[in-house]
């Protein structure tokens, strides 16, 4: 059963329990919103998505209000536009205005509506809440509530994505604010450092603390690929700049995991550029001459090509097989490696070496 | 970087034996964070953090409570007075009040303002830790911090005029005693609706036409059906005594005269909509009343009026008193829900409505203090008998609350459709001797703001929109000459900025802004284009809020700018 719907004048077939909003953007009409999120049960904070519904005392939100047979809406009448226009302003007058150095810059949300709204910082602006720069001492994401718009995206992504409760709203009216926990740090409460929070968050309040300065959505290169952690095979995308990688940010169509990520696959990039990082094989000097194992110091490390090492590792694996038997030789494979090459190790382990000590780090 | 909380120490025995005590239940996190603040003087995030791991919630949802809530608070404090600065307080000269409290006391006093604490009749008001007391005059300080507390207001003798119903037993009845209610029949109408199938019960309240009294004016018997017919289950009633609107005070003392008469109406709706579970939210600041029904329970569930198996009937019903701890917003139903689930005030997006997903998720009731007391009249005597009472289009009787300088300002009982001048003249005695009206706030704080044109408009749930004269929950404030429109309105958005939640943005920052403007043009600053902004600001407030809060607080805006246009551009133009 569908229900008819007139959006815009045009007649549209929409299913019973879509939201004004959903039934839009399902046949192309556009309805701004700010504190709805697909992943997010809707809240109806920001007002942004009013629109005029025929009949109706006041705006509704499109985010919110379910759609009935023979609803008539317009998404862009004037006392809809007035409307988003103020609350715009309304938003933007408790925001500076350093979109110069923001993070967030080209990637934001608010940015992006004042600039289609064509509402500019008013003059009354600015002077009502003031908080600390890099409030929270957390090593991954970096805290700027005077960007805060409320729209409590944040809190729910803790909530319902993370299931860690760390975000949450104190005080009320105008000096309502985002807390972690009682008023805390958020490692004091509980957070784990996921930065489902920053994914979510449309304006420059959660930003990523080590890609800052290094970068902003204009300049970078998305690149998408699977995170090398752990076996679940998240999808994220590698943010490219100069041919380095910059960050890590969410990719919204991913199939396995939506926004989410762990710590490790959101800010564990840095070991790609890393001067300590190996790139290519290193042997010990003895090996390479073919001399018994020294007493003592092992001796200096020689970079070689990969024939090279390999050839060194079956020549010692073979001989520790034949010298102490099959189950001397035990093997470790990792969450970083492909299945296909899991499964390779596994017939490597029984059906090569002849042992069955084979195990992954996922397994620990 | 210290993680002093994330290392696992032992919630504080206190606190855990405390939440034992409440069932380690997270719905009582308010009544626990109440307790702990008395024993304690004041919050501290420890604490905070250690009540919410005892109760297993986010210590987010704990500290977000302490610091919505405005009667919890996290700096120590050993003994409060809260001055109140509402609209009434304010024409009384609260300020001077505050001023002269402030000056005697000495460091163990914190003093403080305080939104409407629901005295307006005992104007200036002030709270002194729990205690309410009233007028208090500059002159009253001393006294007061040595335990006066004035005298409180009776209304047990009809004014000329009046027509009592459920003010019937005011004087009669006494409040503390349920043999004393039970003499005048308190629970004939409960005796009445056990004898009478559920669906009768509905049909009689149905019938009688009765408007719900929180100010919305929703026929009660179309909600009670609406529960009746739900089909989840179990299904709750309650009692919103949250009454935190400037000007209103009426559901106090409909609880100081006859507190039987609510929980008798209470006990008829839960029978009618079959819910056996009931909470009364009280305003924190109605401590003494909050006392009274929690006697008045014990005593009825004493006699078998209330409890288990009520008079032999197998229909059980168990009442709960749920204290507030200072929000008006919670006065909004699905606020008032929220909180009562334990969270901070905030409204939740409707539809669903109570009635269908309410407390719980469940069923659930939600009625104005006076629509119980009305109901239980309307069960008892039958509905023609509340069409008799009054010639007018909407059946029955209404509290209304006269405020300002009139000869009897007070609260009185009268049928619908009077208009303010009636009001004024009849009831009130006309205005005091060198008074002349100027301006009236009707309805409540989010009422409107009229001007002598609207004089002789009959008054009803209707005429609000239909002639810019609101009922709301019955208030009248007059003023008189002494009184600019434009100084009224910065106090009523001093109010709704105050109270608002903070959940949407138009009503967060509008109400915010508007105080802002109103408060440059009382003191002179006015600049060309506030009052186009001001009415800006109240479309948009009404247009695109979240709840009535928001969407009322443009309402005074726009009737106090449209009757007294040349005062507000008098205001900006300095």
């Amino acid at each position: 059963m569908t229900v008819n719907i007139t959006i815009n004048g045009q007649k549209i077939q929409a299913q019973p329990e879509q939201t004004i909003l959903e039934a839009a953007r399902e046949h192309g009409i556009n309805i701004p919103t700010l504190c709805y999120h697909k992943d997010l049960s809707p809240t109806g904070n920001c007002r942004i998505c009013m629109v005029d519904v025929k009949g109706a005392r006041f705006l509704q939100a499109a985010c919110a209000t379910q759609v009935w047979e023979g609803m008539e809406i317009e998404t862009h009448g004037e006392k809809s536009i007035v409307s988003r226009k103020m609350t715009l302003e309304m938003m933007l007058a408790n925001h500076p205005v350093d979109c110069l150095t923001c993070e967030a810059n080209g990637d934001c949300e608010l940015q992006d509506l004042a600039y289609e709204y064509r509402v500019e910082v008013p003059e009354w602006g600015t002077k009502g809440t003031h908080y600390p720069v890099d409030s929270d001492p957390n090593p991954f994401i970096f805290v700027d509530f005077n960007k805060c718009i409320l729209c409590r995206r944040c809190v729910q992504a803790c909530a319902e994505i993370q299931v860690r409760d760390v975000w949450g709203v104190a005080q009320r009216g105008f000096d309502e604010t985002i807390v972690a926990g009682a008023d805390t740090t958020m490692l004091e409460a509980r957070c784990e450092s996921c930065g489902q929070c920053v994914a979510y968050c449309p304006t420059g309040a959660l930003t990523s603390k080590i890609s800052r300065g290094l970068g902003r959505a204009p300049q970078v290169t998305k690149v998408t690929t699977t995170c090398t952690y752990c076996g679940v095979g998240c999808q994220l995308d590698l943010n490219v700049k100069d041919g380095k990688v910059i960050g890590v940010t969410s990719n919204p169509d991913a199939p396995v995991n939506g926004m989410a990520l762990c710590v490790k696959g959101r800010y564990g990039w840095d070991f790609i550029h890393h001067p300590d990082r190996l790139t290519k094989p290193l042997v010990r000097q003895y090996l390479l001459s073919d001399q018994p194992k020294p007493k003592g110091k092992l001796g200096e490390w020689v970079e070689v090509d990969w024939d090279t090492a390999l050839d060194i590792t079956a020549r010692k694996l073979s001989h520790a097989r034949d010298t102490f038997g099959p189950d001397s030789v035990g093997i470790l494979t990792s969450a970083k490696c492909l299945n296909e090459e899991n499964y390779l190790m596994n017939k490597f382990a029984r059906q090569v070496v002849g042992t069955n000590n084979i195990d992954h780090c996922a397994r620990l | 970087m210290t993680n002093k909380r994330i290392i696992h120490q032992p919630i504080q025995p206190e606190i855990q034996e405390l939440a034992a005590e409440y069932g380690n239940d997270s719905e009582s996190i308010l009544s626990i964070l109440t307790r702990l603040q008395e024993l304690h003087g004041s919050l501290s995030p420890e604490i905070i953090t250690d009540a919410a791991r005892a109760l297993s919630v986010p210590a987010h949802q704990a500290y977000g409570m302490a610091t919505f809530y405005s009667m919890l608070f996290l700096e120590p404090r050993k003994q409060i007075v809260h001055v109140c600065d509402g609209p009434v307080c304010w024409t009384k000269n609260a300020a001077a009040t505050h001023k002269a409290i402030e000056a005697i006391a000495n460091d163990d006093w914190t003093v403080e303002r305080a939104s409407c604490l629901g005295l307006c009749d005992s104007a200036p008001a002030v709270l002194v830790n729990n205690e309410q007391a009233g007028p208090v005059l500059p002159e009253d300080a001393a006294k007061l911090l040595e335990g006066w507390r004035g005298t409180p207001n009776g209304y047990t003798t009809p004014r000329k005029g009046e027509v009592r119903a459920m003010m019937a037993n005011a004087g009669k009845v006494d409040p503390k005693s349920i043999d004393s209610a039970l003499e005048h029949g308190a629970y004939d109408g409960l005796k009445k609706a056990l004898g009478m199938t559920p669906e009768a019960v509905v049909a009689v309240v149905d019938a009688s036409g009765l408007q719900g009294r929180g100010g919305a004016g929703f026929p009660v018997g179309r909600k009670w059906k609406f529960v009746a017919q739900a089909r989840n289950t179990p299904k709750y009633v309650i009692c919103n005594a949250d009454e935190s609107e400037p000007l209103i005070f009426k559901d106090r003392v409909l609880i100081e005269t006859n507190p039987h008469q609510i929980l008798a109406g209470m006990a008829i709706a839960g029978y009618a909509c079959g819910a056996s579970e009931a909470f009364i939210y009280i305003r924190g600041e109605y401590a003494a009343q909050a006392r009274l029904l929690e006697g008045a329970i014990e005593q009825a569930e004493e006699k078998g009026w209330l409890g288990d198996n009520i008079q032999g009937s197998g229909f059980s019903f168990h009442v709960h008193v749920h204290r507030g701890a200072g929000a008006y917003i919670c006065g909004e139903e699905t606020a008032l829900i929220e909180s009562l689930e334990g969270k901070r005030g905030e409204p939740r997006l409707r539809p669903p409505y109570p009635p269908t997903a309410g407390y719980r998720g469940l069923p659930t009731l939600v009625n104005n203090v006076e629509s119980f007391a009305a109901a239980a009249n309307i069960v008892r005597n039958g509905a023609d008998w509340w069409r008799s009472l009054s010639d007018y289009e909407t059946p029955g009787t209404k509290l209304y609350i006269l405020l300002g300088p009139v000869e009897n300002p007070g609260l009185f009982e009268a049928p619908f459709g009077l208009t303010l001048r009636q009001i004024i003249d009849e009831f009130g005695g006309g205005m005091l001797p060198g008074s002349e009206f100027r301006c009236a706030l009707t309805g409540g704080a989010a009422g409107t703001i009229v001007d002598e044109t609207l004089l002789d408009v009959p008054i009803d749930y209707a005429s609000g929109s239909r002639y810019g004269i609101s009922l709301g929950a019955g208030a009248f404030m007059v003023c008189d000459q002494t009184t600019s429109p434009v100084a009224l309105l910065q106090v009523l958005l001093h109010f709704f900025a105050a109270e608002s939640c903070g959940k949407c943005t138009p009503c967060r920052v509008g109400t915010w802004r508007s105080k802002e403007i109103l408060t440059r043009m009382v003191n002179g600053q006015g600049q060309p284009g506030d009052v186009e902004e001001l009415k800006a600001l109240a479309d948009h407030m009404q247009s695109a809020s979240f709840c009535g809060l928001g969407q009322s607080a443009g309402v005074p805006m726009n009737s106090a700018i449209q009757h007294f246009a040349q005062a507000f551009e008098k205001a900006a133009n300095g």
